[in-house]
């Protein structure tokens, strides 16, 4: 168990928000309200950088729906960069790597949006 | 002048008539002899010898003495006729200066009388010479010198009235000074006085104020010594009113904790009836199908999000199924009662297994949007047991769920993948996938939540994963749905609290032989002996197999 981390940045892209450590049911309210505040403008794209998330639940994938449905609300899209092996996993178990485009690293999720 | 007349009265011869003119009686005077003259002469006359014997003497000087011309003559010296002082200052001065000078005037001297009364004298002497101009006799002229005596004592008066008064005024100088001195001294002694006083004075000022001060200080200690009192009595009341208030507090907080442990065993009760309704009470005994499940509850407060369902759907078909609704709580629950609710009504209407999750996700999606998503996995499916072959054709769905593991008779275990099959309720047109098998007699379906494979275990705490699971049950020495509950409970049980989230089990088997199914069945729902006649006779009615 690590304490959670979030950052945000801009890129030229949109935002870029980055996830460090636990995503889970004590935590994943803050990722919901991070994203909620975050300024999105239609046909940006919100990245979410998972490169240092060590583990993530279920609550952890809502906060993750969460965050798309508020990018979509915007007009903008999203996309997932560098997530982990496990993540993968479950994202795949539970269909959402339908729904969500993922990139091996945020450089790559943030060259155009195309 | 009246000695004169006496005298010349006296003797009678020069007396002349009363009525004689003046003029006729002057050549009577100048007739006088020259013996009258030296006898009477208003001046004493004195011839002495060298030696001061008295050789010649006049009646003047004899009146004068008291004595007669036969005391005097050869028998005294001029000395003896002075005052002892007078006969000494002849001796040592006056003697001695007429030797040598032949003459001396104008010497005051002092004669003594016979009766011893004094009479002061100017004398003057002159030497008479013999042929050979040796010293003969001394002639001496003594003329009365009391009036000069009584002017000098007079004069001696004055002088010494002058010396006592200047004395006096010395004396009055001196005792001016003194007074002055003494004026001064008690002048200074009175400034001195003055100033002591003045000192005094400032000193008692100095004393009066410090007195001031010192009586202002010991107000003011005084007045703060009361604000303290006052202060002091203050923080008692409120030390006072704060215990009061403490305690108060402590009864509230009291009557609060034990409020809450009322309301949480109100809350408990309530979630465990809750609960109860998200699940059913017994699974229903399904002719020609052997059934099992198990629920574990990682946190009572935490109302879990898993659920399972089995049902009738018509004669000859069952519907089951079994999923996680995302987060826990009373929305958890809530979510879990739409979604099990609506599935039931779902598979009512359509007992395809991907248009009864179709059905679920558009009443979740709808139901739930925006920045409150709620979704669940569910893998929905129908079994329809063939009484004739004691197959159990199932065909099912997913929706973001785990595959449904299977456990043959011949002890293999496989994962019916149903890869693809989104989460229930993100989207508006989401894709879940369908799959189907047969159970042959002895073989077991296994439908199960992520917290089995999800679970952590050993000191790594590693996940324990699908392989293990899959591996787990291939090892089974029996694969029945009871006994393999049974055994994934106890490895439930045996994960400890590496098994933080609700888990639950459902497993669904066709029986090695139709006698052993009833009885397992039996079992399991032991309390619905009606409702097994029931299902039987419906079994039995319908005994057509699924084509494929």
């Amino acid at each position: 168990m690590s304490a959670l981390k979030i950052t945000s940045r801009d890129a030229a892209t949109g935002p870029v928000v980055e996830i460090a450590g636990d995503l889970d049911y004590d935590t994943a309210g803050r990722l919901r309200e991070v994203c909620t505040d975050l300024a999105l403008h239609s046909g940006q794209r919100l990245v979410i950088d998972l490169a240092a998330l060590e583990f993530m639940d279920s609550t952890g994938i809502t906060a993750l729906i969460a965050a798309r449905n508020h990018a979509l609300a915007a007009g903008a899209d999203i996309a997932l960069a560098a997530v982990p092996d496990n993540t993968i996993r479950i994202l795949r178990l539970v269909g959402l790597d339908q729904i969500f485009p993922m990139h091996p690293s945020t450089e790559a999720a943030t060259v155009g949006a195309g | 002048m009246i000695r004169r007349a006496r005298g010349s009265g006296a003797d009678g011869t020069g007396a002349t008539p009363a009525g004689e003119s003046a003029d006729a009686a002057f050549p009577a005077l100048l007739e006088e002899s020259p013996e009258i003259l030296y006898e009477q002469a208003p001046c004493g006359y004195l011839t002495t010898m060298m030696d001061g014997t008295v050789a010649k003497v006049n009646a003047t000087l004899l009146g004068w003495l008291g004595r007669t011309r036969e005391e005097v003559l050869g028998r005294m010296r001029f000395g003896d006729l002075l005052t002892a002082g007078g006969r000494i200052y002849h001796e040592t001065h006056f003697a001695p200066l007429l030797r040598m000078q032949g003459e001396i005037s104008g010497v005051a001297l002092e004669l003594k009388a016979a009766d011893g009364t004094r009479m002061p004298v100017l004398a003057s002497s002159v030497v008479t010479y013999g042929s050979e101009g040796e010293p003969l006799l001394i002639r001496t002229t003594l003329s009365d010198a009391r009036d000069r005596r009584a002017y000098e004592e007079e004069l001696l008066r004055g002088t010494r009235a002058a010396e006592r008064a200047r004395a006096e005024a010395e004396e009055a100088r001196r005792a001016a000074d003194e007074a002055r001195r003494a004026a001064e001294h008690a002048r200074t002694q009175e400034e001195r006085a003055r100033k002591e006083e003045e000192r005094a004075r400032r000193q008692a000022e100095q004393t009066r104020r410090e007195t001031e001060q010192a009586r202002k200080e010991e107000e003011r200690a005084r007045r703060q010594a009361e604000q303290a009192t006052k202060d002091a009595e203050q923080d008692r009341r409120a030390a006072e009113l704060a215990r009061k208030q403490a305690e108060f507090e402590r009864q509230q907080a009291e009557a609060a904790r034990r409020d809450a442990e009322a309301d949480r065993a109100r809350l408990q009760d309530a979630l465990g009836v809750l609960q109860q309704s998200l699940l059913p009470d017994h699974l229903p005994v399904v002719p020609g199908l052997e059934a099992a499940s198990y629920y574990h509850t990682a946190s009572p407060e935490r109302l879990g999000g898993d659920f399972y369902d089995l049902f009738p759907l018509d004669g000859k078909r069952w519907a089951f199924f079994l999923g996680d609704v995302c987060g826990k709580g009373p929305q958890a629950a809530a979510l879990t009662s739409l979604t099990r609710y609506s599935l039931r009504a779902a598979a009512l209407h359509d007992p395809d297994p991907v248009a009864a999750l179709s059905t679920l996700n558009t009443v979740l999606h709808e139901r739930y949007t925006g920045g409150d998503p709620r979704y669940c996995t569910t893998v929905f499916g129908t079994v329809e047991p063939d009484p004739a072959t004691g197959h159990v054709a199932v065909h099912l769905a997913s929706g973001g769920h785990p595959p449904a593991l299977i456990r043959r008779a011949d002890g293999r275990a496989e994962y019916l993948e149903t890869p693809g099959g989104l989460l229930v309720g993100v989207v508006p047109e989401p894709h879940f996938t369908a799959a189907h098998t047969t159970l042959a007699p002895g073989d077991t379906l296994l439908l199960y939540t992520d917290g089995l494979t999800e679970a952590r275990t050993g000191p790594e705490r590693a996940l324990y994963g699908d392989d293990a699971l899959r591996d787990f049950v291939a090892d089974l020495p029996d694969a029945g749905p009871g006994a393999l509950v049974g055994a994934l409970t106890a490895l439930l049980e045996g994960f400890g609290t590496g098994l933080d989230d609700d888990t639950a089990l459902l497993a669904l088997g066709a029986p090695k032989d139709t006698t052993a199914t009833s009885a397992t069945t039996a079992t399991v729902a032991t309390a619905t002996a009606t409702a097994t006649a029931t299902t039987v006779a419906t079994v039995t009615a319908t005994t057509t197999p699924e084509p494929e």
